[in-house]
This record gives C-alpha cells, structure tokens and sequence, in this order.
C-alpha cells in the first residue's frame, strides 16, 4: 500500500507572493462587511462595505462590468482611428508627445503628438484636432539637431528638419534624440541607393559664400550680412545667422534675369548683383559678382526665356 | 532595540519597498493580460498594444532597478515576503502545525 503515495495530493512546497496573488484575482475575491464602531457600547460609526476584486476575465465571466469594458475599448479605438488623420493602409511607426514651431502668424510652439509612420512625419493635435505640420517622406532632405535656449532659460534640443524647397521646421520632443534616429532610419530607407544619391548631389551647393543683401525696410534700405546659397534644385538662398529661415528664397523657376552694376555696400564700392524676378528685384552683394551671376545665369538657363516669351505672346494678343 | 536611520539608507530602504510592490502588482497585470489575451475578446491591434505597454513598463522597472543600485535588496525583500506569505497559507491549511506548535509552546 506504499505505492499510492505518489497519488496523493501535493502542493509546491513553496507558495509566493505572486502566487497568491494570482489565485485570489483568478478566483476572485468577494468581501462582505457590516461593522459598527462603538464607544460605551453606543454605537457611533457604521461602516457596510461591499467589495469585489477579481482579473477582469473572472469578472466578465460573472458578467460583472462586461458593458463597462466594452465601451472603454471602444472608446479608445475611436479616439486612434477616426482622430487621426491616416492615411488608408498608413502605418504608424511611432508616437510621441512633442510640438512644432508654427513661423506663420502664431510664431510660437504649438504642442500635439508627433507621428511618424511609413509614408510622411506629422504633428497632430487632438483637441481640438487639428493637423499642426506634415512633410512627407520625399520632402525631407536631412533632419538634424539643434540646440537652443527655451523661455525657461535651459537649452533644449529641437530636432531641425530641412525640406528640399529650402525651408525647415523645428519640432521639440522630450526625447529628439530617439526621433532623430528613426527620422534618419526612413530618410535612408526611401529612395534606396539610387535617390540616396540624388539627395547628396542636390544638397550640395554649386556656390556657398558670405554675401551683402540689401533688405528694404520701410522707407530705408539696409544691408544686412549672411551667406548666399546656390543650389540647382532649390535655387538661390540667403540668410542671416540671425534668422530663422532664408530671408532669400528663388527657385530656379522664379528667377527671370541677372545682372550686374554698381553699388556702395558695406564691403565699400564694388560691384553688386540684380536678380531679377516676376515682380521684384533682389539686390545680392557677394564677394565675387561676375562668377555667382554666371553660375545663376547657368543653373537658369530655361526660366529666362520661357518668361520672356509669354511676355511676347500677351503682347501678340494684344 | 536602536534603529539608526539616515538619509540614505531610508530612501533606499522606502524605495525598495515601493519597486518590490509595484514589482508584484506588475506580476499580477502580467498574468492577467495572458488571461485577457486566451480569452480571445481582444482585437489584433488591443494585443499588440498591451504587449507593447506591458513590455515598456518592464523595462523601466529594470532601468529603475540598476540606475538606484536595488536589485538585490529588491529580490531579498520578495523572498522575505514570499517566506511570510508561505507561513501563513502553511498554517492555514494545515492546522495540524497549529497544535504541533501549541504543543511546542507549551513545553
């Protein structure tokens, strides 16, 4: 009779905390309690207490709070899918709490949630909703970090994204470093070696050099120094350190003649550019004139003439 | 008895208390979630979600852990527990002990 020993009953020798608590949610725990608390057996406080802890399983298993749980993750469900603005078959890769910096006629941060996914990086605020910023993946030329001092005084990491119409947007995170990473991740992962390529040819300049512009302010005329960019994709750049974007913004398309004539700048008497376009003329004052006019003239051969022939078919209509 | 408390050791003794509890309250969530997940009533996409949250709030216990140096005193004070735990459900089930130890007792 020795052999059914090894049928009995056991339990593991050791119970523990977890274990516990594990069979107390499984089974679920019902309390019950009327208590009064007395003084001189006159009783002054009366507590009835009615309680039910259990793994919310167990308790849709009772069909206890079952109608509770539904609408929780419902709601939930709405709240991602119909607030945010995806795309169809859009994915999301990453979410964080973050802003970006509005340059339009707010000119301050506006905070939302970051979103990065496979097709473009946005920023989303949810009440009330509103798409804040949106770039998608082929606009972006490079992103990087930059450092500044916030309104409290201590220096933030923003992360600066840069799109290939020249523009850039600063977008803070509490973690840029993270976003930097997965940014840079799908930079290199959308166009594949072959549009990795084009982007490096794009971004760098024909011609990158200290240069005077001649900013009109109201009633005056000032010139300001800065760096003067030319670029066959984007055009012709120029900015101050002190801005925060180009003050200087032509596209290649937008710039309809060059020419060159005499000025006093701040460099003393020399020779400035006149870059010309539909509607204005932007006076440029770098260091060697005669080049810079014959790279633009070069990288906008085809503007030119095209504008000037529309100009002689209106004038033929006439 | 002297207890001698200084700054120190009683943050590191507060904090291993608050980590170890929420230790196994995040034990207890674990073990649920399994449940809630072979209950088969959560989409694709609420899974992933828990798995996901579940997944970082252990690392940041981990992270938590190493950055104050209270790994060990940690798992200490849970085997000191589970030793409390495991006495009392002992003596609950079998309350032959009780009379072995009145016995004692008396002696």
């Amino acid at each position: 009779m020795a052999e059914p020993a090894s049928l009995q009953p056991t339990r593991d020798p050791r119970v523990t905390l977890p274990d516990l608590v594990e069979v107390l949610l499984n089974k679920g725990v019902y309390l019950n309690l009327d208590l009064i608390i007395t003084v001189a057996d006159i009783p002054l406080i009366g507590v009835n207490l009615r309680a039910t802890l259990a793994g919310m399983e167990t308790m849709l298993e009772y069909g206890m709070m079952r109608q509770w749980d539904e609408k929780t993750r419902a709601s939930v469900r709405r709240s991602i899918a119909r607030q945010v603005p995806l795309l169809p078959d859009e994915d999301v890769v990453a979410r964080m709490p973050g802003g970006v910096y509005a340059d339009d006629f707010h000119h301050s941060w506006r905070p939302g949630t970051v979103y990065l996914t496979d097709r473009r990086l946005f920023v989303f605020r949810r009440e009330p909703a509103e798409l804040l910023w949106q770039a998608p993946w082929e606009h972006i030329r490079t992103a990087g970090l930059h450092s500044e001092r916030a309104v409290g005084g201590e220096q933030r990491q923003r992360l600066r994204v840069e799109l290939v119409d020249g523009t850039y947007h600063l977008l803070s995170t509490a973690d840029p470093e993270r976003l930097l990473n997965l940014v840079r991740r799908h930079l290199r992962g959308v166009g594949g070696p072959p549009g990795a390529g084009a982007i490096a040819a794009s971004a760098a300049p024909l011609r990158e050099s200290h240069a005077w512009y001649q900013e009109r302010r109201a009633g005056s005329a000032v010139w300001r120094g800065g760096t003067a960019r030319l670029d066959r994709r984007t055009g012709l750049t120029w900015r101050s350190p002190l801005d925060g974007r180009p003050a200087v913004n032509l596209t290649p398309r937008d710039i309809t003649g060059v020419e060159l004539r005499p000025a006093r700048t701040p460099a003393g008497d020399s020779v400035v550019m006149a870059v010309a376009t539909r509607d204005d003329t932007v006076l440029l004052a770098p260091d060697d004139a005669t080049e810079w006019a014959a790279l633009i003239r070069e990288t906008v051969p085809e503007g030119a003439p095209r504008h000037e022939l529309t100009e002689v078919q209106v004038g033929a209509h006439r | 008895m002297a207890l001698t408390v200084d700054e120190k050791s009683l943050k590191h003794g507060v904090l291993t208390l608050v980590v170890t509890l929420v230790e196994i309250i995040q034990e207890a969530l674990e073990t649920q979630a399994v449940r809630r997940l072979e209950g088969g009533d959560l989409t694709e996409e609420e899974q992933n979600r828990l798995g996901e949250a579940l997944m970082e709030l252990d690392e940041a216990m981990e992270e938590i852990k190493a950055e104050h140096g209270i790994t060990q005193s940690v798992q200490d004070l849970r085997s000191g527990l589970d030793d409390v735990v495991d006495d009392v459900v002992d003596k609950l089930i079998n309350p032959a002990r009780w009379a072995d130890e009145a016995e004692r007792g008396t002696r």
